[in-house]
């Protein structure tokens, strides 16, 4: 059982690695997305632009490594969860939005299709963290 | 578990400034640190009037928004039918002319979109976006 965990971390510290690095090429798009959520003034997001890139590169590499996993892994897991969030507050103000996850692959994803990625990765963020809780608990017992 | 966890988790978030910054210097030129638009690329209404048939107008809001009412001379162009109105919309074009941009308001991104396509697609030159929009248009002719 192990073992899947550990694939699992590495496959999803790999999606965030590769996000991070399509991002990283084109700041200035992932800015102008960014704003499309029309939730933070542009000064804000065009920084944001050129930091959370390199952040869900480290995060990934975190995962991948297993070097800061608990920290990586308990920054994607609240990044996910503020970008459902602003996804789906965007979709019920009638926002058109382009999230540019994934960079152009990601253009022409309808709401349902960036949904169902964002929550499997949710979700299999939510797991980790609690296999690692739980890991953390059975240890300090021992101990 | 918890403290470990969040001291990592400001490693990370302090290691990532550092390729950030590194990066927000190399495209310091480049990005628009003030405005989704660069202010070269901004005409204000007054600019754009007084370039008179020197301008052509372009509307990037919805096609019903257009036909309730719209900049004299205006042309639609709009993402929801871009190839079919940029057909009707080129041969309007000429070399000599600026081409001004415009849709509701101020905080709207469909002028912004469409003289990024106009620019990159059409490799139009000399396009900007109207300042204010369709809003500022209606001030200024009330």
């Amino acid at each position: 059982m192990k073992i899947f965990w550990r694939i699992l971390a590495v496959v999803v510290g790999g999606i965030f690695v590769y996000a991070g690095a399509v991002k990283v090429l084109d700041p200035v798009q992932f800015g102008l997305d960014i704003d499309n959520y029309k939730i933070l003034p542009w000064f804000v997001s065009v920084r944001l632009a050129f930091y959370l890139p390199w952040l869900e590169i480290l995060c990934g590499l975190a995962l991948i490594l297993g070097f800061l996993y608990r920290g990586g892994l308990s920054i994607l897991t609240a990044l996910v969860f503020v970008f459902i969030g602003a996804t789906t507050a965007a979709k019920a103000r009638g926002l058109d939005i382009t999230c540019g996850c994934f960079g152009h692959a990601s253009q022409h994803w309808s709401f349902g299709q960036h949904m169902a990625i964002d929550l499997g990765i949710f979700f299999a963020l939510v797991a980790l963290l609690w296999i690692e809780l739980v890991r953390g608990v059975h240890n300090d017992q021992k101990n | 578990m918890k403290f470990r966890a969040v001291g990592e988790a400001f490693v990370i978030l302090a290691l990532a400034c550092l390729p950030a910054i590194g990066e927000g210097f190399y495209f310091r030129d480049k990005a628009s640190w003030q405005s989704p638009i660069p202010e070269s690329e901004l005409v204000t209404v007054d600019q754009a009037r007084a370039w008179g048939s020197g301008a052509i107008w372009v509307d990037a809001r919805p096609d019903n928004e257009f036909a309730a009412d719209h900049v004299p001379g205006a042309f639609s162009l709009n993402e929801d039918r871009w190839n079919e109105l940029l057909r009707q919309f080129l041969p309007n074009w000429s070399p000599d002319k600026k081409v001004v941009v415009y849709c509701s308001a101020q905080s709207c991104n469909a002028a912004r979109d469409v003289a990024k396509r106009l620019r990159d697609e059409a490799q139009l030159k000399d396009v900007f976006v109207l300042k204010g929009g369709w809003e500022e248009w209606g001030k200024k002719n009330r």
